[in-house]
């Protein structure tokens, strides 16, 4: 049973865990360049809903200085402020392989990476 | 004194702001104020220096906020020693490039590479000044982008895909390296280095999960981005397809970073006992070894130089690890060594290869046949630093190999065995390039001695790196204090 409470306590941040492994699995099996994409924003959204629930308490409130009750509990902001960041950066990251898949699709003419392994290494020998 | 330093890293920013703002036509004005700008920071970095050697180490708030609340730099012997080490490279390097620009893309990328060289100094050197986790994490990002970037930056089809290989394996490591910061700041609710290295000695007992998961997160998405064996797999791809100045940059000064964090991560945030107390040490150990040996098997196998050099920073790359990985004060005195004389010889080869490929168009390993007696200048700082590279005594290398078997002599013998075996498969493949240069006849069967044909700024450039690596190796004195002094400040 106590593991059980432990796992129900500890669920967001399980569930954070459980996201990114997922995305990193999609990364790691899929050779379509698109879907490593999506993989690597999965991976990104479980790393920003880990941050967001370690911040989080039992019945907290959100952290607004006007009226706010001494003995209550509130949300610790700083993480979901750090985690603004990391939105940013991956959606920048995003656009960035974004624009480098349509130039491989372009040059290519193809978007599977195990197709242009095959025609890079005709260049290597 | 420390305003200036502080101007001239925000010098690097505003550079980077204005240079697109140059026309085509004005590229040499463009390329004049470029120059000004690196060579102010390259003064203040030294003034800087000379000021930590006098004054001792001392942590910059930003802002004001004392206390580990806010962003904090810290500047001691260790951060100055490699901030000015990546600047100085940086410097020769910008300046090989301008002569050799042309030959690697179009004329109206040059603003644009020109500006994301300025970004990625800016944030290479932040990077290890930094004491602040989070700081690291996103001048990581501001790096990913930057050095995919100058790959990309030649518009050719293998650069795209090697980018974008380079950019997802890059991003894996960032989100890791973030996860690992969310584990550690779940404890203990802090950012700074120093906080959460207490943190971590306090929580130990207690959350050891927490505390191992961290550590495994950070390490592994570090080795990713320095391309620690298994997952090297970037490499050869982005330094092969990239231009000879980013290959330079690339594998002699971005690996690096990557590596000094690694250093700062295992020794000043966990501590080693956490680190050999998990095993954590053994398996970086092997990744080392299993580098250094597979990463030289590898480069015999290529045919393509510049793709020979990268598999070769593979197996160099095993050296400094195997000497962070030990523990002891002259395991990061030989891995600090090793990084600094890696980088000069690195580059020395990369853009000696590079002047083959803009003067003679040629880049495969048997078209150099004979190309000694028509590019003497080039060929010699190639032989010298691959010379250095294989370890033969009076080059920097030899010093750098020395030092680790001396390290390596305290903990067990037959590391120093992996060591030798490794250098003679340096020498396997490089060696024969140097037969090559002056044994064979060229298909042209010239031997009349020429000159090499390239711009006075790439020569000079070539033969001062070449020499310098002939100083580390002649007087290792000369640096072995400023490394002791940055050892005993980890």
């Amino acid at each position: 049973m106590d593991i059980l409470n432990t796992l129900i306590e500890q669920m967001n941040i399980l569930a954070g865990m459980l996201i990114f492994v997922m995305g990193l699995f999609i990364v790691i099996v899929n050779n379509h360049i698109i879907k490593r994409i999506i993989g690597l924003n999965i991976m990104g959204a479980g790393v920003f809903y880990f941050f967001v629930s370690i911040g989080n308490l039992n019945q907290a409130i959100p952290p607004i200085i006007i009226d706010l009750p001494s003995d209550v509990p509130y949300v610790n902001p700083v993480p979901s402020a750090l985690i603004l960041t990391g939105i940013v950066v991956v959606v920048s990251i995003t656009v960035y392989s974004l624009s480098l898949a349509i130039k491989i699709y372009q040059t290519y003419g193809t978007l599977d990476q195990a197709e242009i392994i095959k025609k890079n290494e005709e260049r290597w020998k | 004194m420390i305003n200036l330093w502080l101007t001239s890293l925000l010098s690097l920013l505003v550079a980077a702001l204005f240079v697109p703002f140059f026309k085509t036509k004005h590229k040499r004005a463009m390329m004049w104020f470029s120059l000004v700008v690196l060579t102010f920071a390259l003064v203040a970095q030294i003034l800087i220096a000379r000021y930590v050697y006098l004054n001792g180490s001392f942590f910059y708030a930003f802002g004001g906020y004392q206390g580990g609340i806010g962003i904090s730099f810290l500047v001691d012997e260790f951060s100055v020693l490699i901030a000015t080490f990546i600047i100085s490279l940086t410097w020769l390097i910008f300046i090989y490039g301008w002569a050799n620009i042309k030959s690697d893309f179009e004329k109206a990328e040059t603003a644009r590479y020109v500006n994301l060289i300025f970004i990625m100094i800016f944030s290479m050197v932040s990077m290890v000044y930094t004491h602040d986790l989070f700081n690291t994490y996103v001048f990581m990002e501001i790096m990913s982008i930057t050095t995919v970037a100058i790959i990309s930056v030649k518009q050719k089809k293998e650069n795209y895909s090697a980018a974008f290989r380079y950019l997802m394996l890059n991003e894996v490591g960032s989100l890791s390296f973030l996860f690992g910061i969310g584990m550690l700041y779940m404890i203990g609710g802090q950012l700074n280095i120093s906080a959460v290295a207490l943190v971590v000695q306090q929580g130990w007992p207690l959350y050891s999960w927490n505390i191992g998961l961290a550590l495994g997160l950070m390490i592994l998405g570090l080795a990713i981005k320095s391309a620690i064996y298994p997952m090297h797999v970037w490499l050869p791809d982005a330094h092969g397809s990239a231009p000879s100045t980013s290959s330079a940059i690339l594998s002699s000064i971005v690996v690096k970073v990557y590596l000094v964090v690694l250093i700062k991560v295992i020794y000043r945030i966990f501590g080693f006992g956490i680190v050999s107390f998990l095993g954590l040490n053994v398996i970086l150990t092997v990744m080392a070894v299993l580098g250094m040996i597979i990463g030289s098997l590898f480069a015999m196998a290529q045919k393509d130089s510049k793709r020979l050099l990268g598999y070769s920073s593979v197996s160099q790359i095993g050296y400094i690890v195997l000497g962070i990985s030990l523990g002891t004060p002259l395991g990061l005195y030989a891995a600090i060594f090793h990084i600094i004389s890696h980088g000069i010889l690195k580059t020395s080869l990369f853009l000696s290869v590079g002047s083959f490929i803009s003067e003679k168009k040629i880049r495969k390993t048997h078209e150099f046949r004979g190309l000694g007696v028509k590019m003497p200048l080039a060929t010699a700082v190639f032989t010298i630093s691959s010379l250095g590279m294989i370890g033969i005594p009076i080059t920097s290398g030899f010093i750098a190999k020395w030092q680790l078997g001396l390290a390596l002599s305290e903990i067990s013998w037959w590391l120093i065995g992996v060591v030798l075996l490794s250098s003679l498969l340096n020498a396997i493949y490089y060696l024969p390039i140097i037969i090559d240069f002056y044994l064979k006849p060229n298909p042209e069967n010239q031997t009349i001695l020429t000159w090499d044909g390239m711009p006075k700024r790439m020569a000079f450039i070539l033969i001062f790196l070449a020499l310098s690596g002939l100083t580390m190796g002649l007087f290792p004195g000369l640096i072995e204090t400023f490394i002791e002094l940055a050892v005993s400040a980890i």
